[in-house]
């Protein structure tokens, strides 16, 4: 009897030492501390031996459940913190990657336009878009472009006979939303423009957003106002600004406006032409001439209009090298933005 | 326009340093694109020398060796190619060290076996011009030893101004100059011819008559006893810095004037006039002239042309014609200066295909009564440089020029429109700065007469304009304008677009742009039928590329493109979209512009989502693009859109594999597998989805409104049942009947397995459905579940010819 008991004891001991899983824990316990283990077997049977011998081996008998129980709980404590801590066998590998179902993305080019439409949103402007085919005298003659003047030079145009084209510019919305109505107006144009040239720098199309503002006792100042506003919030509050003349038929005064280059922080660069600024726009007070032909009173009313490439604004943002890389929709490209 | 800042300091005493002049330009208006240093690689290395004597090379019958005087103590030996090396000629030596402008260092080396310190260089060596006729021969009025670059004064810097067409004055020197005199507070110095006769047309032997109102100004002088000679160095070193080739004095003087004033001129060698007079005409039907190109024109009425009593000899402004081209040989020149109508010289220019930099300045406008002052300029400088002599008196024949123009400038107007508050003073100071007389009429209003040279002011907003410009734009303040507020309307069509777009990038879609145009070639490869009106295409009459000719009617075929771009970079699991429009004639002026959603989808599911969780084999099928489907309409709360699965009108799809979607009795697209043949066309051997949906027609269709319906706080009860049907039976509509039975307790149903197989008869098929049952306002017995389930299972028996299936 008490042979048995020792060596019980013993093969718990070995037994619970190689114990590394919680199940095998529980196999233990039933094997060696529960109701139908050997221990209670053995000790069941005590009252079979001799009434001398029988107090020792009682206490003997519980001692070892007492030891065998006191092991268990400090190895399931182990164990327990074991698993814890990370270090068992059935732990997690929380390095894999996510079960995701991917997101796709916007083109570059729209989420500029996107961006573009939102801060002029923002500041009240209406989205109006027009059509891509457009006619001689929306896109030009009603715009004071009149048929033989060297400013049709600055337009490269794609024609489909004498008087329909692709516009050139999304300028005539502005010309359709005055013959619609009467100011004050406060129109944004997004949309696809058309110019027939082609090489690094030109795709034949690209993307526009006219912008116009009319209403009595608007100033040049208020142009500088809004698109100073335009820029902060496209690139950051701190970029340098620049307004300096230039010449559109249907503005006047007309402006194109600099930001210091993103490049190189107006240093001088490749991008900026050395320059240190790099032109994203261009504007000015609507030209009388415009307010003519759309029956306007120029001495009541004035306006101011711009217009924004998109694709030069992306390119300045995210630091595009090549302007064709816009129309191959490569995903190596697409995935970028 | 090109100029040299050593010629803009000809007319005006500037010391700017060169960035705060080219700022000043880039501020007033005059954009630069360049601004380069000149000659910056030839230094002291590059000298003039005199070669003292000249022996054969004993190895090379081409080569010579020179003993050559740089000035020092020794003479130099340099081995020498050229065929005018010859003794006491004064040339220019590059020393060791030398670096040339076409990328060649100079070292002292051995040349077939003889030493030669240095390299006796032509101007082309030296990129002074492109004459590589020999090694550079100077007049002796140089001294030897003395650095290039110093003898030849080259050291400069080289302008390039982009000049808007508004400004034509700007394509001058002395106008560029003019701007500068202006924003740096300079006077401005235009050389004046002095001493010349009067222009009385008395006495001349030559006659001058003018027929066309497209010439209101006509001047000329006769020049006799001409020598034509190579121009001086100053005259040559300055047209060839801003690009032309130095061609002979006359010619080059009547360059440098029309750079210098901005007023072309011509000169015609006067013994080839027959008749010996001009006749200023429209062209006649059917006459021709040979050009200084060196090609046949043919001219038409509209065109202006210069004649002498026989035919053309000029198209007027244009360029001049080579039977009176002045030659070495030319002895008398008859020297024009005139003004043309800009719109007559642009006609011609585009009907004939032919921009010079004389007509560039015509179709613009040149300064009216810069005329005589041009011509007087080259009058002189022929005379001081040729020796000609020139006749007394010329001609000035003047009919019909346009008119000065008085222009009402109102101070308070200007402070309106610029946003400040100017005094009249400060308008009357700045435009004088740039020669612009403002007269004050009374304390808010001054009378303009714009100097003749600015064509382009013309009204109080152009003068305006000028005081913006004087005054700087940065100047000017920022302010925001007041402006009543009023709710901006949204266009439909782009509120779609934008939550369709948004919709295809949440189910992992990538947005494409393209072209609109396209080649015309794609509907073949489409194949579409003869009667689809996607045949019908805009065709665009000056492609920039064959294959882009033609106005896109459908978005499908470049999306292809992609597709099989992409893949040719091992990137075929694909999900692309575009939103854009399709342009269909319709009769109108205009075509209609249909905005659509076209789908592209290819490859393995979830393209980009870890292939570990997600199977890599599992690639996408026809439920996959009916998912994008529903999803869009299920967004957009599109209802009553019609799945037509039987259609063969979506000619894009392969047969039984694709459905057209209707609404309200039009088509709205379509979606399925691309067809096979398409695919094929396009060099694509995988399967692609596809949809292609109108969202013009789209935006159309009301969303349906969203109404609350109570929840109820009592659980449900799912049922299965398992139906054995005919195979041909389309399970969508044993759905939809289940839905149509409208029973009250009815929540939903979910198909959950379809069998064929074992324990299935042949032709039939198992289909298991999961309903369930709810009550709003009591907990269901099964009883009356039941009932319910019964009802419609024996529905759908009767409707499918079903039975129920035997476990
Ligand atoms: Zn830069």
């Amino acid at each position: 009897m008490e042979e048995e008991l020792l060596r019980l004891q013993s093969e718990a001991k070995t037994e619970l030492s190689t114990i590394i899983r919680p199940d095998e824990l529980e196999s233990f316990r039933v094997k060696y501390l529960g109701r139908k283990c050997t221990l209670t077997m053995l000790m069941r049977k005590l009252g079979e031996v001799s009434a001398q011998d029988r107090p020792r081996l009682g206490n003997l008998a519980n001692s070892i459940k007492k030891e065998i129980e006191a092991d268990f709980l400090e190895k399931e404590m182990a164990l327990t913190q074991l698993q814890a801590t990370g270090k068992g066998e059935s732990r997690k590998d929380l390095t894999l990657p996510g079960r995701v179902i991917p997101f796709g993305r916007r083109h570059p080019v729209s989420q500029v336009m996107l961006e573009i439409c939102r801060i002029f949103e923002g500041l009240g402007f209406a989205v109006a878009e027009g059509s891509d085919v457009e006619t001689d005298y929306y896109n030009f003659e009603a715009l004071n472009i009149p048929k033989h003047h060297p400013a049709r030079d600055m337009h490269d145009t794609f024609y489909f006979d004498e008087s329909v084209l692709l516009r050139t510019h999304t300028s005539p919305m502005q010309i359709r939303a005055m013959e619609k109505q009467e100011p004050p107006l406060r129109i944004i144009a997004p949309g696809k423009v058309y110019r027939c040239d082609s090489d690094i720098t030109h795709t034949p199309m690209f993307h526009q957003v006219e912008g116009f503002l009319v209403d009595r006792h608007v100033s040049f100042a208020d142009l500088k106002g809004v698109l100073s506003i335009f820029i902060a919030k496209m690139f950051d509050s701190n970029v340098a600004i620049r307004f300096r003349p230039s010449f559109f038929p249907f503005t006047e005064p007309s402006a194109e406006v600099d930001i210091a280059c993103v490049i190189c922080d107006g240093k001088g660069c490749r991008v900026c032409k050395q320059t240190g600024w790099i032109e994203i726009l261009g504007a000015g007070l609507i030209d009388p001439e415009v307010f003519r032909m759309v029956g306007y009173d120029s001495e009541k009313f004035s306006g101011f209009a711009f217009g924004i490439g998109a694709e030069r604004i992306a390119m300045l943002k995210y630091g595009i090298n090549d302007i064709r890389l816009y129309y191959e929709n490569d995903m190596r490209f697409l995935s970028q933005f | 326009m090109k100029c040299t800042l050593s010629w803009l300091r000809n007319y005006i005493e500037c010391d700017l340093p060169t960035a705060k002049l080219v700022q000043g330009l880039v501020m007033a208006g005059l954009e630069v694109d360049s601004c380069q240093e000149l000659f910056e690689y030839l230094n002291d290395s590059v000298r003039i020398v005199r070669i003292k004597s000249v022996r054969p090379h004993p190895q090379a019958d081409r080569l010579v060796l020179c003993d050559v005087d740089a000035g020092g103590e020794r003479v130099l030996r340099i081995v020498c190619g050229a065929p005018n090396a010859r003794p006491g000629l004064l040339t220019v030596l590059a020393l060791p060290g030398t670096s040339l402008p076409n990328g060649v260092i100079i070292k002292q080396s051995k040349i077939r076996g003889e030493i030669s310190e240095g390299m006796l260089c032509s101007e082309k060596d030296l990129g002074i011009s492109e004459n590589n006729a020999g090694i550079i021969d100077l007049p002796d009025s140089y001294a030897v030893g003395e650095p290039l670059v110093d003898a030849l004064d080259l050291h400069d810097t080289l302008l390039e101004v982009d000049i808007t067409p508004n400004r034509p004055d700007c394509a001058s020197v002395i106008g560029i100059a003019r701007e500068i005199a202006g924003f740096a507070g300079k006077k401005l110095r235009v050389p004046v011819a002095q001493n010349l006769p009067a222009l009385t047309g008395q006495n001349l032997p030559f006659s001058v008559a003018v027929d066309s109102a497209a010439c209101p100004r006509y001047s000329a002088r006769l020049l006799n006893d001409v020598t034509i000679a190579p121009s001086p160095w100053w005259l040559k070193k300055i047209l060839l810095a801003v690009g032309l080739r130095p061609i002979n004095n006359v010619v080059d003087i009547t360059n440098f004037v029309m750079l210098e004033f901005g007023q072309p001129l011509h000169a015609f060698d006067f013994d080839r006039l027959a008749g010996a007079g001009i006749i200023v005409r429209q062209a006649r039907p059917l006459e021709k002239i040979n050009t200084l190109d060196g090609v046949a024109r043919q001219l038409d009425p509209e065109m202006l042309v210069i004649c002498d009593h026989e035919k053309p000899v000029a198209v007027a402004g244009i360029m001049g014609g080579s039977s009176s081209e002045v030659t070495a040989s030319t002895k008398r020149i008859l020297l024009e200066s005139a003004y043309f109508d800009p719109v007559s010289i642009r006609r011609t220019v585009r009907k004939l295909n032919m921009s010079t930099d004389s007509s560039y300045r015509f179709e613009r406008g040149v300064d009216p009564e810069g005329i005589p002052k041009a011509l007087e300029r080259a009058v002189q400088l022929i005379v001081e440089l040729t020796g000609a002599k020139l006749v007394d008196d010329g001609i000035d024949l003047i009919q019909g020029l346009p008119e000065k123009k008085v222009i009402k400038l109102r101070v308070q107007r200007v402070s309106d429109l610029l946003g400040i508050n100017i005094s009249a003073e400060e308008i009357e100071r700045l435009l004088l700065g740039i020669e612009i007389i403002a007269r004050q009429i009374d304390e808010l209003t001054f009378e303009v007469v714009p100097p003749t040279f600015r064509v382009d002011l013309e009204r109080e907003i152009d003068l305006i304009e000028e005081i913006a410009r004087l005054k700087g734009y940065n100047e000017l303040p920022s302010t925001l304008p007041v402006t009543p507020m009023s709710f901006p309307e949204n266009c439909p069509v782009r509120s779609l677009r934008d939550k369709i777009a948004a919709t295809m990038v949440a189910l992992g879609f990538y947005e494409a742009i393209n072209y609109s145009f396209v080649s015309d070639h794609n509907v073949d490869l489409l194949g579409l039928a003869v009667q689809d009106k996607r045949r019908q295409q805009l065709r665009l009459k000056n492609p920039l590329a064959e294959d882009q000719n033609v106005m896109r009617t459908t978005l499908l075929p470049a999306l292809l493109e992609n597709v099989r771009r992409n893949i040719n970079h091992q990137t075929s699991d694909l999900q692309l979209f575009e939103v854009g429009k399709v342009f269909l004639p319709q009769g109108g002026e205009l075509p209609e512009e249909d905005e659509r959603l076209t789908v592209v989808m290819c490859g393995r599911r979830y393209p980009g989502a870890p292939v570990l969780h997600y199977s890599a084999n599992a690639v996408v099928d026809i439920h996959d693009i009916r998912g994008v489907v529903e999803t869009i309409l299920l967004q957009q709360a599109c209802a009553g859109v019609i799945f037509d699965t039987d259609s063969v009108d979506e000619q894009l799809g392969e047969a039984g594999e694709s459905v057209v979607l209707r609404a309200n009795g039009r088509m709205l697209g379509g979606y399925g597998l691309v067809a096979r043949n398409i695919l094929k066309n396009f060099g694509i051997k995988q399967d692609v989805y596809f949809i292609d949906l109108s969202i013009s027609l789209l935006s159309l269709i009301p969303p349906e409104p969203k109404t609350f319906r109570p929840l109820s706080r009592y659980p449900s009860v799912t049922w299965d049942v398992a139906l054995v049907v005919p195979e041909a039976i389309k399970c969508g509509e044993l759905l939809q009947a289940v839905h149509e039975a409208k029973e009250v307790l009815f929540e939903k149903v979910e198909l959950f397995d379809i069998y064929q197989g074992n324990n299935i008869d042949k032709g039939t098929k198992s289909v298991a459905l999961s309903i369930t049952y709810r009550s709003a306002d009591h907990t269901l017995e099964d009883d009356e579940v039941e009932i319910t389930h019964k009802k419609i299972i024996n529905l759908l028996i009767s409707r499918f010819q079903g039975k129920l299936r035997e476990v």
